[in-house]
């Protein structure tokens, strides 16, 4: 990795109340990266308000599925090209030709991203029709809409059938091929130690391994902290291999 | 140019409507107001139905508009139209306040607060002494005559019905092109899910207060049109009770859906004439039962079980 890195924390520190949730974390992530990072549940840390984090280029899902609900799933999509949208409202009224230009870009963009993560054939259904699944595929199309230089997944895997996981999985790597930074909050490992490419895992707050799956899977402190019997966890990886 | 088409057929049948009814004094000044009834369901359905916001304050900016332009005109002396522009500019400032407001307000408390607003209207019309003629308000004006290119002309009869059909038209064309666009996606998102809407990058307090600002300007524009229908304005006319009216027209016709604002304000503003030569004062309790039924049984209006129906007899036919 010789390209700076996309997004750089130095001496993370939060605390909620008396309880030190994450103490003095440095990490980075790379530009078309999927880095993993596994540790106490914990909300995306940032000082920014919501808007200017989607601003700056970071998108995010939600872990329990957050869809407009009275909209249909292209009009959501289209909500997160909001940030790419840029006519005053003048121009929205007067029908100028760059707004409409503008419109039938992001337009063209939710479709495709749609198409991307497979719900093309549910575009224009309202969103109170679509499964579990199909909703947290919609998150992602929604976040990617937005033309992220990082894509944050929260718990992504959280609720998913193991071939909806199977499926999510795939489209992460597609989205870190385009060479968006991935970061995957989750506490699955048999989701998030076959795909993330580097896993950093925090413990009471502290980074206690930061390596490739297969360091973090052999890592005494990892093991001793998440894993349980080293030897359970292998016996099931092979399994699943087989 | 086939997109502009509608709108001046729409244009040309209201007018035309208008110009028939010139000489039916009763059926014309019924359509003026009915005219004003949808331009104000219009921007409250955007307010409350696209945006999500349980604003009360929305039939007190249709009396600030109208007062204003009354009392700069006749109290202050100004031209028409410096009375016009500066009375959608308080309108702007008032509303911009409100919408502060509801970024720290939600639901509930919001509604609450935006009544007050509203209530607080009335009580400075009230007290408001010479300069709002209290209890008793303002009467005894007339439109000032327009002066253009050195020749004075006055808007009476069918060519006044002709302009609120034309500000009815302008209200409606703004808040369609609004709603289609990024800004009314935006809008519908931060009712849905302000977080999710936050984190997609929408700027929710700024959405917010750019919302109040729009209805409630072109609130005063309907009320300032309505100036000059009665040629009197007074608190009574500008009561609490007109705004809740507005929110059963919306619900009635179906929240969010432009049609069901037309719808709702159309039915709605018929009913009482329709039923009080039936029923006389028993209509208000009618109207209360049909209100409660259609809450129960059709939350999303007239216009939800319009496409329900189609729905369901066009699959039929397929």
């Amino acid at each position: 990795m010789s390209a700076p890195p996309l997004l750089s924390a130095r001496g993370l520190t939060k605390r909620f109340g008396g309880l030190v949730a994450v103490d003095g974390v440095d990490f980075d992530v790379f530009a078309g990266e999927i880095l993993g990072l596994i540790g106490p549940k914990g909300k995306p840390i940032h000082g920014l308000r919501p808007h200017d984090v989607a601003g700056r280029g970071i998108m995010r899902t939600f872990q329990h599925n957050m869809p407009f609900a009275g909209m249909s799933l292209i009009d959501n999509v289209l909500v997160g090209c909001h940030r790419r949208m840029q006519s005053g409202l003048a121009a929205l009224v007067m029908g100028s030709r760059r707004a409409a230009a503008e419109e039938e870009k992001a337009r063209r963009r939710a479709a495709e991203l749609i198409g991307f993560v497979g719900l093309g054939d549910v575009a224009d259904t309202p969103v109170v029709n679509l499964s579990f699944g199909q909703g947290r595929l919609l998150e992602v199309a929604r976040g990617l809409a937005g033309e992220p230089r990082l894509m944050l997944f929260d718990e992504p895997a959280a609720g998913l059938t193991p071939a909806e996981a199977e499926r999510l999985s795939d489209i992460i790597r597609g989205i870190a091929k385009r060479g968006i930074a991935v970061l995957l909050i989750e506490h699955d490992m048999r989701f998030l130690l076959p795909l993330a490419e580097r896993v950093i895992v925090l413990n009471f707050g502290r980074k206690i391994a930061d390596g490739t799956p297969d360091a973090i899977r052999r890592d005494p402190a990892v093991v001793e902290a998440y894993l349980g019997e080293a030897s359970t966890i292998g016996a099931g990886e092979e399994a699943a291999r087989a | 140019m086939t997109r502009a088409a509608p709108w001046l057929a729409a244009a040309a049948a209201m007018i035309a409507v208008a110009f028939l009814l010139k000489d039916f004094g009763y059926y014309s000044d019924q359509y003026r107001k009915l005219m004003l009834w949808v331009a104000l369901a219009l921007g409250f359905n955007f307010l409350f139905g696209i945006a999500g916001q349980v604003a009360f304050s929305h039939f007190a900016f249709y009396g600030i508009g109208a007062y204003a332009v009354v009392i700069l005109t006749f109290k202050a002396g100004l031209p028409l139209g410096a009375a016009v522009v500066l009375g959608l500019a308080l309108c702007a400032v008032l509303a911009i306040a409100v919408g502060i407001a509801a970024t720290r307000l939600e639901g509930f408390y919001l509604a609450l607060a935006t009544m007050a607003f509203a209530q607080l209207f009335l009580v400075v019309l009230t007290e408001g002494g010479v300069v709002t003629g209290g209890a008793g308000g303002i009467a005894n004006y007339r439109l000032p005559a327009l002066e253009v290119g050195g020749r004075r002309f006055t808007l009476t009869g069918p060519y006044y019905t002709s302009l609120i059909a034309l500000v009815l038209l302008a209200t409606f064309f703004v808040f369609w092109r609004l709603d289609r666009s990024y800004f009314g996606r935006a809008c519908r998102a931060i009712r849905d899910n302000p977080e999710a809407a936050a984190a997609m990058g929408v700027d929710v307090a700024r959405t917010k207060i750019v919302v109040f600002t729009v209805t409630s300007v072109l609130a005063g524009a309907a009320g300032m049109a309505y100036a000059f229908v009665d040629n009197i304005v007074n608190p009574p006319v500008f009561g609490l009770e007109n705004v809740f009216l507005l929110l059963f027209m919306v619900i009635i016709g179906g929240s969010g859906r432009h049609a069901g604002a037309v719808v709702g304000a159309i039915l709605l503003y018929m009913l009482p004439y329709v039923l009080t030569p039936l029923i006389g004062h028993h209509q208000a309790l009618v109207f209360g039962i049909v209100m409660v039924a259609a809450m129960l049984f059709r939350p999303d209006g007239l216009v939800g079980a319009y496409d329900r129906l189609r729905a369901r007899y066009g699959r039929g036919a397929a």
